[in-house]
């Protein structure tokens, strides 16, 4: 008897063990590309672009200068060929100091150099270390990015006024759907969502003239009544099968107890339906915050976070760890957002109180 | 007393108009015109202005056209399933109580936060030869020294199963969480009586917790349905345009790429009402098949 | 958990209520400009006496962030300095800096006041009339001559559009690995595509990986870099008799294919060639050692290690060095409010000094102002500007005729189909068939003169 509920016990753990490992493995799959785009973010120029690519950043470069055919001539330690590189030969200082900083993040001042070059006549080569400056990529990002702080409120308020108009107005057709049965119900349910089904890419361009004519450009309401579009379509779609879950018998109860429909409605069913909604708010925040295509042409001197980042990094080829860390600074506010919003996604059953 | 009833009664039926109205009132203020002008387009010869059906004959006739088609039927089968199944799976994990739920959620829920700059960094020096994903395969062993792995060389097939994985780990998320917020309007008591009956987590499953999710089911996979055939911004990251033409694609590339092409106009908005009969028709049929129309029907 | 949620429902309702304000605030700021010139004021820090403006200028050029940072700071900030007048520099791709104008144009908000322009775009606005002529603004310069090479497209009908600021050629870039395979007797400086391709063999065969980067990935820069080598196989430029630029199926066109087709058969090229839609990244990764590719991503390449890369003219052939030879210009946008700004900011950059200096400090780019010359030094970018500049003046160079197609992107993806199915997929030979069906696509996309 015992050894069997011992054997049980066993099965039990080893069944936690696969299940932990399930969730571990998915963690890694997810995870794995995200470190490496954050890694990315944090590497100097060069190292970006070595191979096999460094998992973390280094934290020092090591440099040897000596005497070349141009002026002076810098090698840069290899850590995988695990030897000197030999990168630049100049007699200007100036640019010398201007490659150690922009290309291996190093921040280092003609003097300093000037300082190595006097000891060459003692020994030569000489060799010296310098500390790497891990947040280089982002310090440049905002030098080049202009305009990121009232561009990111901006942003923030466009996708404020676009989840509340696509979850005000969607949200109440939804709850129609769901709710109630009238005629031509199903008919205006699948055109509410034909938003979706036409290519927006086709009539992005005369959307957005329209809104313009009306006297919309350049300012944030604007780019929030573009997005609310398809967003309003979804949430329409998302909040009619979440409310569908809800037993409308709980709503009743309530109104036997003297609410009013109204008060059923919002002491009731909308808390059960935060799931939904926050899935919805979701979606809506995602695609306004990413949004480049509307913005690009909507605005000129008011515009989005995303489009002063697509202007700084538009060019950026052969730049990729300086678009790694200004994607990694678009998706700050995204990724809080989700920390934040999870809760109100995985709200479990009985979290509200009648 | 019958006259405040009969006008409750009228409410009653109003009131889910009055509910419904708005989002159409702002489908047409912003929505509507640029729809229509571009469906007139499709039915108009750009010279003589007359009606025309040359749009929809430049399209079906269009070398790339069933190419087109076959990949994104293919892309949309093979991810739609892909996407929902894995998406339910993670749902069911992350509506279990255990330790660590709530921040493996939001770790779930990462990719589809991620900015398109940021990803578009993450494949391109993931995938590129000397990138990330050798140097990985590298550092366990996996590669010996020397030897390579050409990640974007090769068949249509690889590409399009590349296309089809990198698609997957961003949208997944944005499916499980649809689901994952269905999942937790089922009352506890109903799945709790299903295993006081006997049943085993598959059965209470399939009998219980799946039928009572179809609502939530079918509003993720129409969303993703739809999503999928319009699919095209990966394909171009991955492969340019026309080497792997999908339906949307071949829109933006008439758009964008050739727009100055005498028939670019006429293709544009023929491949742009093609899409959107074929989109609306999957989705009509997947939800009529899926039953979607019949529930409460008449009621 | 009641409590927490409406607290966040509130919250979303408060932001969004602030949101829904914001937007009169800063129209106010767009609408009365004199609020704006109090703004700017401030930044400027120097007093000045004219009115202070803000000057908007749209660029796809100098789209690399080191780029930006040095027009922002080296070029800009002098001129702001010198007048009083800011500049909203900002970059965009050429396509949506076209749509971005079109809607200001239609609605009367125009808020562009300088676009700077890829010539192979000046047709767009030249023929939508969306930039003003510029005659007598050039009239008034004496101290500098435009070079004339640029002017296709920039002047329509005898009238003046776009003022070049800088030029492009293309240039051979080869990682330093690669020089041990360099064919003996070889001189980079005059090297030709025969040896080019030798050079591409012998690497294939050495490595065992194709190390020659081209962009394989349609309507990039292949057409470029074909016509190049067919302009030094002797092809005509174009506006000259035919066989001119574009070409596919002539004599020379079809020896420069060979050529191609030979390093295509021994796998010469990168094995992920046809997703690459520009060199610097390959040829930064060392996934390419070897490239034929416009001079401002040779630039790129170069600074990133000097000591690990040479630069050279482009390769030649029987006719010489032949190269395609593009610029990008600046016009100013009809309607704008501020004309004689944006005049001013046109002659400062035209300026002999403020030209080396421009193309100097971006990278690889050559002055269009002849008196320029008389500034090169003696670094290592000066000598790749020297050295396009050779090509440019004695090399066999070719306009885009861009006008005398229907559609250039269409035009491009007829040679990026014959490098895939021949030069890629075939065994090393010339199909002439496939060249005479694609020429008789290209034929079709002329338009009527």
């Amino acid at each position: 008897m015992s050894t069997r509920r011992q054997w049980l016990k066993i099965l039990r753990g080893a069944q936690m063990m696969l299940f932990y490992l399930v969730v571990i493995t998915l963690v890694f799959v997810i995870i794995g590309p995200v470190f490496f785009v954050v890694s990315l973010s944090f590497l100097s120029a060069r190292e970006a672009y070595s191979y096999p690519l460094p998992l973390l950043p280094a934290l020092t470069v090591r440099y040897q200068l000596t005497h070349g055919e141009r002026g002076y001539m810098l090698s840069v330690y290899d850590r995988v060929e695990k030897e000197y590189i030999p990168v630049l030969d100049t007699d200007d200082l100036e640019k010398m100091a201007t490659y150690m900083r922009s290309r291996l993040g190093t921040s280092v001042t003609v003097q300093d150099i000037e300082a190595q070059i006097a000891r060459l006549q003692q020994e030569d080569p000489v060799y010296f270390t310098k500390r790497a400056n891990l947040l280089h990529n982002y310090t440049t990002f905002f030098q080049i990015t202009r305009d990121a702080v009232p561009s990111l409120i901006r942003s923030l308020q466009i996708c404020a006024l676009t989840i509340l108009i696509s979850l005000s107005i969607g949200g109440m057709a939804g709850y129609a759907f769901a709710r109630y049965q009238f005629a031509g119900r199903d008919l205006l349910k699948f055109s509410a969502l034909f938003v979706r089904m036409f290519p927006g890419i086709a009539i992005a361009l005369p959307m957005v003239i329209i809104l313009a004519k009306m006297g919309f450009y350049d300012r944030p309401i604007g780019l929030s009544l573009v997005y609310a579009v398809g967003n309003i379509a979804l949430t329409v779609w998302i909040t009619a099968s979440i409310f569908m879950g809800i037993p409308e018998s709980l709503e009743e109860a309530a109104e036997v107890f003297g609410a009013t429909r109204l008060q059923a409605f919002l002491r009731i069913t909308l808390p059960l339906a935060l799931p939904g909604l926050a899935a919805a708010a979701m979606y809506a925040f995602l695609g306004a915050w990413n949004e480049t295509v509307a913005a690009l042409i909507l605005t000129q001197f008011n515009p989005t976070f995303s489009v002063v980042v697509y202007q700084s990094l538009v060019g950026a080829t052969g730049q990729i760890n300086l678009a790694a860390a200004g994607g990694i600074v678009m998706a700050i506010p995204t990724v809080t957002f989700t920390y934040f919003i999870r809760r109100y996604i995985r709200q479990m059953w009985g979290g509200v109180t009648l | 007393m019958t006259a405040q009833r009969k006008s409750a009664h009228l409410g009653k039926r109003i009131t889910p108009y009055l509910l419904v109205i708005p989002v159409f009132i702002y489908y047409l203020i912003f929505w509507v015109q640029p729809v229509l002008q571009q469906v007139i387009r499709s039915f108009l010869d750009p010279t003589t202005g007359q009606l025309s059906l040359e749009s929809y004959r430049l399209v079906l006739t269009d070398p790339d056209f069933i190419p087109a088609l076959r990949n994104t039927a293919i892309i949309v089968v093979i991810s739609v399933t892909m996407e929902f199944f894995i998406a339910l799976f993670l749902a069911l994990i992350i509506k279990r109580d255990f330790w660590g739920a709530s921040i493996f959620l939001f770790l779930a829920m990462l990719p589809m936060a991620l900015p398109p700059v940021a990803v578009g960094a993450m494949w391109k020096t993931g995938l590129t030869t000397n990138g990330w994903l050798n140097s990985l395969l590298h550092y366990v062993g996996f590669l010996p020294e020397g030897e390579k792995i050409y990640w974007l060389a090769g068949s249509t097939w690889k590409m399009l199963a590349l296309i089809i994985i990198i698609d997957a780990w961003q949208v997944i998320p944005s499916v499980m969480i649809i689901l994952l917020a269905g999942l937790q309007n089922i009352p506890k008591e109903l799945e709790e009586a299903g295993y006081v009956f006997g049943g085993n987590y598959f059965t209470v499953l399939r009998k219980i917790t799946l039928p009572l999710l179809r609502p939530t089911i079918q509003t993720a996979v129409v969303l993703r349905l739809i999503a999928a055939i319009q699919i095209w911004l990966i394909v171009i990251v991955l492969v340019g345009f026309s080497r792997l033409p999908v339906l949307v694609e071949r829109i933006v590339y008439y758009h964008e790429e050739v727009p100055r092409l005498n028939i670019s106009p006429q293709m544009a908005a023929g491949y742009t009402m093609i899409v959107t009969v074929i989109v609306s028709l999957a989705a009509l049929i997947y939800l009529r098949l899926s039953g979607a129309f019949s529930r409460r029907e008449g009621g | 958990m009641n409590k927490r949620m409406t607290f966040a429902l509130a919250a979303v309702l408060v932001v969004s209520l602030l949101a829904a304000c914001a937007p009169k605030t800063v129209t106010v700021t767009v609408e009365v400009p004199v609020e704006r010139t109090v703004e700017v004021e401030k930044t400027v820090e120097v007093p000045v006496e004219v009115p202070a403006k803000t000057l908007v200028l749209s660029s796809e050029m100098f789209a690399p962030p080191a780029e930006q940072e040095f027009f922002i700071n080296e070029i800009l900030k002098p001129f702001e300095e010198e007048t009083g007048i800011t500049v909203n520099f900002q970059v965009i791709k050429g396509e949506d800096m076209f749509d971005r104008v079109t809607v200001q144009q239609e609605t009367g908000h125009v808020t562009t006041d300088l676009v700077l322009v890829f010539n192979g775009r000046f047709s767009w606005w030249t023929d939508a009339g969306y930039v003003l002529p510029l005659d007598e603004v050039v009239s008034e310069w004496t101290d500098r001559t435009i070079l004339p090479a640029f002017d296709r497209n920039a002047v329509v009908d005898g009238t003046r559009y776009f003022v070049p600021i800088s030029a492009d050629v293309y240039l051979t870039i080869a990682n330093n690995k690669a020089l041990d395979y360099l064919p003996e007797g070889v001189d980079l400086n005059n090297l030709t595509y025969e040896q080019y391709a030798d050079w591409a063999i012998a690497i294939a065969e050495g490595e065992g990986e194709g190390k020659v980067c081209v962009t394989g990935v349609p309507q990039k820069m292949w057409i470029y870099q074909f016509g190049s080598s067919a302009l030094s196989y002797g092809l005509n430029p174009a506006g000259q008799p035919e066989p001119a630029f574009p070409n596919v199926n002539s004599e020379p066109s079809a020896a420069a294919w060979a050529m191609w087709a030979r390093i295509g058969a021994a796998n010469g090229f990168m094995p992920t060639v046809l997703n690459v839609d520009n060199c610097v990244d390959p040829l930064m990764r060392e996934e390419a050692w070897l490239s034929v590719t416009h001079n401002a991503r040779v630039g790129q390449v170069y600074a990133s290690a000097e000591a690990q890369y040479t630069v050279a003219p482009a390769p030649s052939g029987p006719a010489g060095v032949g190269t395609i030879a593009g610029a990008h210009g600046i016009g100013i946008v009809k309607g704008t409010a501020n004309y004689d700004a944006a005049v001013q900011l046109l002659e400062y950059l035209t300026r002999p000094e403020i030209q080396v200096k421009i193309n100097k400090g971006t990278g690889g780019f050559i002055p269009v102002v002849a008196e320029a010359l008389d500034y090169l030094g003696e670094d290592p970018t000066d000598e790749i500007i020297r050295k396009a500049l050779l090509v440019l003046e004695n090399g066999v160079t070719s306009y885009l005729p861009i006008s005398d197609f229907q559609d250039w992107g269409a035009v491009k993806k007829v040679f990026d189909d014959v490098f895939q199915q021949m030069v890629l997929q075939g065994d090393g030979t010339v199909d002439q068939a496939l060249l005479d069906e694609a020429q008789a696509r290209l034929d079709a996309l002329r338009v009527e003169q």
